[in-house]
């Protein structure tokens, strides 16, 4: 399964989709279910970058990380968008792990978004109201309420907002199992295959594009790009710029302890994820850097690990004697105007691609939205124009 | 960032190599600080009775732990600052040197700055996995030494020991000594044969102390009537919720059980020293280079004449490197600490090179010695081959070889391994488990042992409580933040 020096299987294909994370294998098993002939090329192994090293949250609240920083009514119409584009995702995951027959662990255990300032108070109130405009249940819950439904908290935190529907799964079987049957239903896998640059051939009747790998070269009809942090390396090969940069995240994994909460943990104005697993472990991150280096990807870094952990400890001071046991990291990719890339790029039709930060809670809903596309464009809703492939290279 | 301490050298380690090194750098004229897990110095082949017990008499103790108690008693009395009880569970590399993260106990952790870091982890017991493993009643031979050594208790009575290699004759011996009833001793080598001996005799120039060692240790086992049988190796331990038999068997010359060659014994105490094996945790981190020799305990990392690693400014020295004993760590500390001061400036590199001369060719000697017994103390591969399917291999996360091989037919990358099976993932953050995976995933996709690539090395390297990690000071980077001219 490892290895970089893999052939190709075959050296034509209908649809080629570049990367094996969550977003390239869900479109490889939808297209394949309906028939598509889809090769699927992947550099390493599947799901061994984002997909697989996030730490499978839902993150159905609008987040910090969704916020221009200028308040919510700058973005109002992204973020009700936004909110309802949640709420589809979470009608998903619902029926996911029956959709694939496997179990994906899939547990809503609701999470808290918390506040310190009067300021993160009042934005958690406004989330709250567009939340409830596109259909999300929260409720903001503050004073002796928020001390007895979660007394684990800290305090002096003046308010949380509640989402029964949030919760997690487990991110190292959703791409997997996608993939498995993605193969079953006819799609050809081909793990240890780089890309090294696209060829377009607009006139050519054997496929608008070659594709050059390290396994050999390949002619597609259509190719889609999945490859999330890569994803703008990808386009610059047939001349399209994304607004897309990638970051390693830090995260911080501690020993087991008794059940100390159910809900995961965030918080609207500092950087933090907090859950407890079903073994019990916390795992606690949330948007914290890693160094660069060149002997491992993407190392842990203590700075983050420092200021990570202080987030954690003001918001549940219990865990000071918990130990933390081990770090680990992984890239994501995010845009620069926190809207996806997915659809057809009409600079360069056959061009396709699924790229979303938060890709492992929106992936499977988006690459479902663009198997339905390119299935039947006449009558599949088209994407939001903020999505397009082309808004940069303009 | 680091908290205002500054160091030309960090020495980890406070064993025999840690203390020499630590001293060549200090006696330099070198600002240095030793740091040691332990509270105090000497490792663990040194390792002093423990707080609360005062040696009135050194004389039963043996000439060793005379000797270590010298050398610690030499090294406190230097100008060696020494940090004791003291874990360094992060480094990170600065542009000049290297920034170390250090947690005392369960205090707040500090940041070090050390301009070149020597890394002396030492070793620590070969993790062998076989049924019965996790029972009761089975110790490993650092482990039980150290109950001897520090609380000079024996959590049995009747003891079988199973090893091999120098420690399968000393270690025994030591115990017998003790007063250990040693209802027999395995070693999983053949006994030497006249070629054997002809070979020591020609590598005898300058290990005279060794081979007396041996030979009394030998003496010793006959003295005691402590049987010793060659070529025989654990099989299983056995018992109702702790050791009550051990089961052994002849092995081949690969250490694979023979059939039909079983043995049962009662015993309720099961030691076992198959030899030593490299803490590589900080070598890992840093991103030094590896090699691999099953004698030597596995990977061993990558070094020139100077003990310098691959990585920048960072050396290594004694067991932590490739275990070769506390005489060879000795004297790769002398060598580790002048090329420290070497490269520092503060010493011409003829007079480290005149001042390294003797330590180097001691060094020369031992490893001629090591060739002579290599036969004898070639480690088989069957060491990794003694669990069956429902043998816990991870005993942090408790996943089993049967669980382990399901998911290693289907790959032969170790983080998959782990990431699928947690194998690795507990306190011990995969010590004792990985060699055993990557032996699994060997022979699984007939890869060798040494080429297989360990999981992603990752900080802390010990378990630390998040209160003692959490840092206000430090703000959000702002990775959210969308750069400048867009929305």
């Amino acid at each position: 399964m490892t290895g970089y020096d893999a052939t190709l299987p075959r050296s034509e294909a209908d649809v080629v989709i570049v990367g094996g994370g969550i977003a390239g294998c869900a479109l490889a098993y939808h297209l394949a279910m309906a028939g598509t002939d889809v090769l699927l090329l992947e550099r390493g192994s599947i799901n061994r970058e984002a997909s697989g090293t996030n730490a499978g949250s839902f993150h159905l609240q609008l987040a910090i990380h969704q916020l221009s920083g200028k308040g919510t009514a700058a973005d109002h119409d992204r973020l009700l968008a936004d909110a309802r584009l949640s709420l589809e995702a979470d009608r998903l995951w619902d029926k996911l792990s029956g959709e694939l027959d496997g179990d994906l662990g899939v547990h809503r255990t609701g999470g808290w978004m918390v506040a310190e300032t009067e300021d993160q108070l009042r934005t958690l109130y406004e989330k709250h109201e567009l939340e409830e405009q596109a259909g999300i249940e929260t409720e903001v819950v503050t004073g002796a309420a928020l001390r007895s439904r979660a007394p684990y908290l800290a305090g002096n935190l003046l308010g949380a907002t509640y989402c029964p529907a949030e919760g997690h799964a487990n991110p190292l079987v959703v791409a997997p199992l996608y993939a498995k049957r993605a193969q079953e239903a006819g799609a050809t896998i081909a793990t240890g295959v780089e890309v090294t640059g696209i060829d377009r051939q607009p006139d050519s009747a054997g496929g608008r594009f070659v594709i050059r790998t390290s396994g050999g070269d390949l002619r597609a009809h259509r190719v889609v790009n999945c490859a999330g942090a890569w994803s703008g390396r990808l386009a610059d090969m047939v001349g399209l710029r994304f607004p897309v940069r990638s970051e390693g995240l830090h995260v911080n994994v501690s020993e087991r302890r008794p059940r100390m909460f159910e809900p995961m943990i965030q918080h609207i104005g500092r950087r933090l994820t907090l859950k407890q697993t079903e073994v019990g472990t916390f795992i606690i991150g949330g948007g914290w850097p890693t160094g660069t280096s060149t002997h491992r990807r993407y190392p842990t870094l203590w700075s983050s690990a420092a200021g990570n952990l202080a987030v954690a400890l003001d918001v549940v001071p219990t865990l000071a004697d918990v130990r933390i046991v081990r770090t680990w990291s992984g890239v994501i990719v995010f845009t620069d105007d926190f809207s996806p890339i997915v659809g057809e790029s009409e600079q360069v039709p056959g061009f396709f691609a699924c790229v979303a930060s938060t890709g492992f809670t929106f992936s499977p809903l988006l690459a479902r939205q663009l198997a339905e596309r390119m299935l039947d464009p006449a009558t599949a809703s088209g994407f939001p124009q903020r999505y397009s492939l082309d808004r940069v290279s303009h | 960032m680091h908290d205002g301490e500054r160091y030309a050298v960090l020495v980890v380690g406070g064993g025999p190599a840690g203390m020499s090194a630590a001293m060549t750098a200090a006696d330099a004229g070198l600002r240095t600080l030793l740091v040691d897990e332990r509270p105090t110095l000497g490792g663990q082949v040194f390792k002093q009775p423990g707080l609360g017990f005062a040696v009135t008499d050194g004389r039963p103790l043996g000439a060793q732990w005379r000797y270590g108690h010298r050398m610690v008693q030499r090294a406190e009395g230097s100008a060696v600052m020494t940090a004791m009880r003291t874990a360094v569970i992060d480094v990170e590399e600065q542009r000049d040197g290297w920034n170390a993260v250090l947690a005392t106990d369960d205090a707040h952790t500090r940041t070090v700055f050390a301009s070149r870091v020597i890394l002396c982890p030492g070793a620590h017991d070969r993790p062998i996995v076989f049924p019965g493993w996790t029972l009761p009643g089975v110790i490993t031979a650092g482990g039980l030494q150290s109950l001897v050594k520090t609380q000079r208790f024996m959590p049995g009575r009747r003891m079988v020991f199973a090893g091999s290699g120098p420690v399968a004759l000393a270690f025994p011996a030591q115990l017998a000594e003790f007063g250990a009833d040693i209802v027999v001793a395995l070693e999983a080598g053949p006994a030497p044969n006249a070629a054997d001996v002809a070979r020591l005799a020609g590598a005898a120039a300058g290990n005279l102390d060794l081979l007396i060692d041996a030979a009394r240790y030998r003496a010793g086992l006959l003295r005691h009537r402590v049987p010793l049988r060659y070529r025989r190796i654990i099989v299983r331990a056995e018992g109702d919720r702790r050791v009550e038999r051990v089961v052994h068997a002849a092995v081949d010359a690969d250490w694979r059980p023979i059939a039909g060659t079983e043995e049962t014994v009662a015993a309720d105490l099961l030691c076992i020293g198959y030899g030593f094996a490299p803490s590589l945790e900080l070598l890992r981190l840093i991103g030094a280079g590896f090699d691999d020799d099953e004698a030597l305990g596995g990977p061993t990392v990558r070094r020139d004449r100077w003990c310098r690693t691959t990585a920048a400014r960072i050396y290594a020295a004694g067991d932590g490197t490739g275990v070769e004993g506390s005489k060879v760590a000795i004297d790769e500390g002398v060598v580790a600490g002048l090329a420290a001061v070497m490269d520092e400036g503060s010493l011409p590199e003829e007079k480290a090179v005149a001042a390294a001369a003797p330590a180097l060719r001691r060094i020369r000697r031992r490893r001629a010695l090591a060739r002579a017994t290599a036969r004898m103390y070639h480690v088989g591969r069957g060491i990794y081959g003694l669990a069956d399917e429902s043998t816990v291999v991870c005993r942090c996360e408790e996943v089993t070889a049967g669980d382990l091989a399901h998911v290693i037919a289907t790959t032969d990358d170790i983080s998959v391994v782990k990431a699928l099976t947690r194998a690795g993932m507990g306190p011990c953050q995969g010590r004792y488990c990985s060699r055993h995976i990557s032996a699994m995933i060997g022979r699984e996709h007939d890869i060798a042992l040494a080429t297989i690539a360990p999981s992603t090395p990752r900080m802390p390297v010990r378990p630390v409580p998040i209160a003692a990690i959490a840092d206000r000071a430090v703000t959000d980077p702002g990775l959210f933040t969308a750069p400048s001219g867009n929305p």
